[in-house]
């Protein structure tokens, strides 16, 4: 188990080493000069060698790339090219509304998944069943953001239940302001994830159920009910903890379309302004963020994995 | 799956398996039961009036060759078969006076593991991989009775798993099953078997999948426990010396039904139903070779379309086309202590005097193989070692010694039988043969050629001098091309025109007994025993000196598999072509084999001639393997006193010093630990033992 987690480590910090170079060199290869567009098509030369030599611009690229990686490191990531802001405090301003719409598109994707995909598995030609199967395919098919767009004018313009814009609402001082500010782009994020999850919990508890183990539980007379919670599910849940744990990855990183949609000041909207504007100190930060929060998320992963499954903790 | 599908109308008096008279009522009975699954080919009837008793105490084997619903049948009657093709499971199972099939499951779930409990093939895909294994064991204690403490359970299993022998009951208790070998999984498996102390216990194949040491254990084992909790015993098998050494009386299954059942020994000497005759004959012996054994032409019949009358007059010997067979079902007449159903039952035993008078002929021992100036296959101390990789660089930092220095030599015309339980390196010797797997070090020759120095092309010369049978016909042959270009692929790769390989294929498929008609059919149509001659025919289409067959009869019924151990005799004899022939089965590789070598740990540790190796066994490993072996034989099964081999294989990555067998070897010494001994010639063969003269007077329980 220690040998297998060291080797995951070592691999989570080789893996966002190389990350890093790769998101430093994208920036590179976008077309246009950030001095350019920070001073305007008609900047004197001497403006943009200044521009140029605030922002560091002027160094070798491989320069630039070990100061750069070497500050990120003590949690420094430079300054904005626009608000020459900190890039991390950008960031930090973000990241809670971020954290808390992934948290509350992660619970509800599992209050929808678990239900459907075990009542998918056990009982695929039922009524139930098939209309479950139904709403996956469905789940699967709708886009996002057209669910999102849909939501905005059935819920929050024809009937004015909820707002249509949605603003960070901290949970811990409103939670109720919260729940109602948040659950529409939740919703519509979590209706295609749990389309997902739900198809690999069926898939996967649909496989268990057909294994020996389980015939030896139903013959040592345990009653169906525990056969499921018992045997089962423990044994399925293997492969769907791992699509969990990339779908939080990804909600972490930032819904970019979502909080588009929504106009929910989130971490993919920042990035996306960031692009648009040629920031490449915030982008460049921002990436590095996702990069890093998904591949530690990985990592939980699969330290979760070895906890749920003796033969890879044992061994 | 609810069980509730009521009864129809049942054959009480279609007399089952008829007890002792005065053994009581019987703990279990199925009546008329059967059993249908919905399939896009039809409607399969998978068993078809499968009834029998067992009684308190007793051991009834139940045997029969694959798809004769011996599975399905207790599956079905215990509510476990819940695949949803299902399709209708009608006739009566009675517990007691409950007939189960009409209890909702959840009732019948309360009576399962406590009065009916079930062990099953392959343990170790039946316990749950990620729950510990005394938990699962306490949970067959505690879902019967919710009042036990956890305290108290988990006394109970630890000594249930010392009570069923496994070593350091309190440790293995909170252990995974992947922890475990087969054999101690298959152990765990009995102890929650009789944890609740049921009224029967069903244990189907429950030694299939173990190496024979282990099987003795497990079957020994099953002895216990019908003792401990004075159970009936549903003893399921294909293994005929399994049920002879174990059972008390037998059901023989055939197309979903038995067809004979009755007292072990009279089964065994006086067959009433020519199916039992003809399986009896057609079963390698360990005890003595016949020159040929007694294939029962065909194969069994297909479920979905089961014949109007007997099941097996397509195949009988004794029906001579006599209208009544193919016109009317035999229903079971008993007589005595059993039944046939069979319209001549008295006709059946001539099956079996007609062998006994016909008497195995001598088999030729030998001339010296050694004088043979040229073997076709010629391995010298051949090394194949794999590295085990772990730790955070997938560092190499141990090796398995799966093969470790082994010589060997196979001269024209005869069959080298390599034995040998699993894990002991048989099937990688013979991949190094063909350089499947890349040499370690040592000498392999085919036909004086350097196996391990040949270049591309010289190496696919010898491949095509070499040919190799898989155990799996289905894994080797190409699913997607016919079966006749299967057999016809080795003579395109040689440049043969198309009219030129029809020719040869059709010359092919009739020296292996295929019809040359269905050349155009896949694979999946047909059946393991035809698939397996498919795969001997184009093992010949190069027409080969050296063919290494690695377990080729090991998936194939007793009835199929004589037929090929036959076809390959005939072959052998009409091409002179050398065999190696790999197996785990003592009895075949005494049918087939000239020489045999006996293989432990990456090592031959026994060889010679059959003769030598089989009735004057010198290793103790060889002596205790022969002793685990169990006979067709119920005759004085009594007094055959055996001590099965302790405990399992060790690991072949770090083997014992000195001599690999001594952690087994009842008679070791520390001589043992310190010297390696050498294979030198003892009594006209070869073994390993540094006490090979001392062991011969040894009663085969060797004492310690
Ligand atoms: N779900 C199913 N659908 C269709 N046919 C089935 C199904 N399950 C089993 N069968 C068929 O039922 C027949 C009896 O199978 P069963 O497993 O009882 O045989 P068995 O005597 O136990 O053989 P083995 O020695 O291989 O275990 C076989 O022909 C098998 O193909
Ligand atoms: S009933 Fe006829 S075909 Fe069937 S076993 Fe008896 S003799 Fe053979
Ligand atoms: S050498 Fe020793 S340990 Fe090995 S088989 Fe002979 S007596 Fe047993
Ligand atoms: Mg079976």
């Amino acid at each position: 188990m220690y040998g297998h987690l060291v080797r995951r480590l070592l691999q989570f910090v080789v893996v966002l080493l190389l990350g890093s170079v790769a998101v430093w060199g994208f920036t590179f290869a976008l077309p246009g000069d950030p001095a350019t567009v920070l001073l305007g098509a008609d900047a004197s030369a001497a403006e943009l060698a200044a521009v140029r030599a605030r922002l560091g611009l002027d160094e070798s690229i491989v320069g630039q790339y070990l100061s750069w990686i070497g500050h990120a490191v003590t949690g420094d990531l430079g300054a904005s090219y626009y608000s020459g802001q900190p890039v991390v405090s950008d960031l930090f301003d973000r990241i809670p509304a971020t954290v808390q719409l992934a948290g509350f598109a992660m619970v509800l994707t599992l209050l929808i998944a678990v239900p459907v995909g075990i009542t998918v598995a056990l009982r695929p030609y039922s009524v139930v069943g098939r209309v479950l199967q139904g709403y996956l395919t469905a789940g699967l098919a709708v886009p996002t953001f057209w669910l999102g767009l849909l939501l905005i004018i059935v819920l929050a313009v024809r009937l004015r239940w909820l707002p249509a814009s949605s603003d960070y609402v901290p949970l811990w001082e409103n939670p109720a302001g919260a729940l109602s500010a948040t659950i529409l782009p939740a919703a519509a994020i979590a209706v295609h994830t749990s389309s997902v999850t739900a198809r690999f919990l069926a898939t996967s508890l649909g496989e268990v159920m057909g294994k020996d183990y389980i015939r030896t539980a139903r013959a040592k007379g345990v009653p169906e009910r525990d056969v499921i919670r018992r045997h089962a599910l423990r044994n399925a849940s293997l492969p769907t903890v791992t699509v969990v744990g990339l779908q939080l990855g990804g909600f972490l990183g930032g819904t970019v379309v979502i909080e588009a949609v929504f106009n929910y000041p989130g971490l993919g909207r920042l990035l996306y302004t960031a692009i648009g504007e040629r920031d490449y100190a915030l982008v460049q930060g921002g990436v590095l963020f996702v990069v890093a929060t998904f591949l530690l998320l990985n990592l939980l992963v699969d330290v979760f994995y070895a906890v749920l499954d003796p033969r890879i903790r044992l061994t | 799956m609810s069980g509730a599908v009521n009864g129809v109308t049942a054959h009480r008096d279609a007399t089952s398996v008829a007890p002792d008279p005065g053994a009581g009522p019987p703990v279990l009975s199925l009546r008329d039961l059967v059993v249908e699954f919905a399939t896009p080919a039809g409607v399969v009837r998978a068993v078809n009036g499968m009834t029998y008793d067992v009684f308190g105490g007793e051991t009834l084997g139940v045997v029969g060759e694959t798809g004769s619903g011996k599975s399905v049948s207790v599956l079905a009657a215990l509510g476990l078969i819940s695949t949803p093709n299902l399709r209708r499971v009608t006739g009566e199972v009675l517990l007691g006076d409950v007939d189960l099939l009409t209890l909702p499951t959840a009732e019948l779930r309360r009576r399962l593991g406590r009065d009916v409990a079930m062990v099953f093939q392959d343990a170790i895909s039946a316990l749950n991989p990620v729950r510990r294994v005394g938990d699962q064991i306490a949970e067959a204690l505690r879902v019967h009775d919710r009042t036990l403490s956890s305290t108290a359970a988990r006394a109970r299993v630890v000594e249930l798993l010392g009570l069923v022998g496994v070593p350091h009951p309190v440790t293995r208790h909170d252990q995974y099953p992947h922890q475990f070998s087969g054999g101690m999984c298959q152990r765990v498996m009995i102890a929650m078997a009789i944890a609740n102390r049921p009224k029967v216990l069903i244990a189907d194949e429950p030694t299939t999948a173990l190496d024979v040491s282990v099987q003795a254990q497990i079957l020994n084992l099953l002895r216990v426990a019908r003792q401990e909790t004075g159970a009936g015993i549903v003893l399921i098998t294909h293994d005929l010396g399994v049920v002879a050494e174990t059972a008390d009386r037998v059901g023989v299954t055939y197309g979903g039904r038995i067809v004979e059942s009755g007292d072990v020994t009279r089964i065994f000497t006086r067959p009433r139903h020519p199916y039992t005759a003809a399986l009896l004959g057609a079963l390698p012996r360990l005890d003595s070779a016949s020159d040929r054994l007694l294939p029962i032409p065909g194969q069994p019949p297909d479920p979905s379309e089961l014949p109007t009358g007997c099941a097996f007059a397509p195949r009988c010997p004794i029906s001579r086309g006599r209208a009544v067979c193919t016109e009317a079902r035999p229903e079971p007449v008993p007589d005595g202590s059993g039944a046939s159903a069979c319209h001549f039952p008295d006709e059946a035993a001539s099956l079996l005097t007609a062998q006994a008078d016909d008497p195995p002929v001598d088999q030729d021992d030998p001339g010296e193989p050694d004088n043979d100036p040229a073997p076709v296959l010629d391995v010298h101390d051949a090394v194949a070692r794999f590295p085990v990789r772990s730790g955070v660089f997938a560092r190499a930092c141990a090796w398995v010694h799966a093969v470790d220095g082994v010589s060997l030599r196979v001269p024209a015309g005869r069959t080298l039988g390599l034995v040998g339980e699993s894990g002991c390196g048989k099937t990688t010797l013979a991949r190094l043969v063909l350089r499947l797997v890349e040499p370690t070090g040592g000498r392999i020759l085919v036909d004086g050629d350097d196996v391990g120095k040949a270049g591309r092309s010289q190496l696919r010369r010898i491949r095509r001098r070499a040919q190799m049978v898989f155990q799996d016909p289905y894994a080797s042959l190409n699913p997607r091309l016919s079966v006749g270009d299967n057999v016809a692929e080795p003579l395109r790769l040689q440049g043969l025109s198309r009219g030129q390989r029809r020719g040869q294929v059709a010359d092919l498929f009739s020296r292996v007994g295929l019809r040359v008609e269905h050349a155009d059919r896949l694979p999946s149509e047909f059946s393991g025993g035809q698939r397996q001659r498919v795969a001997i025919a184009r093992a010949l289409a190069c027409a080969p000196g050296l063919l290494i067959l690695d377990e080729p009869v090991s998936a194939l019924d007793v009835s199929v598999q004589a037929q090929v151990l036959n076809l390959l005799a005939d072959l052998q004899r009409e091409t002179a072509m050398a065999y190696l022939f790999v197996s785990h089965d003592l009895a075949v590789i005494r049918q087939v084999a000239d020489e045999v070598a006996v293989m432990y740990l990456g090592r031959i540790v026994e060889s010679g001639s059959v003769r030598r190796v089989y009735d004057d066994p010198r290793h103790p490993y060889t002596r205790a393997l022969l002793a685990s072996v169990p006979v067709p034989d119920p005759v004085g099964r009594a007094d055959r006193q055996r001590v099965p081999l302790g405990g399992d294989v060790p690991s072949p990555v770090n083997p014992p010093s000195g001599c690999r067998f001594r952690t087994r070897c009842p008679i070791a010494t520390d001589r043992c630990a310190a010297e390696e001994p050498p294979l030198r010639p003892v009594a006209g063969g070869y073994t390993a033992c540094h006490f090979a003269e001392e062991t011969v007077g040894l009663a085969p329980e060797v004492p310690a």
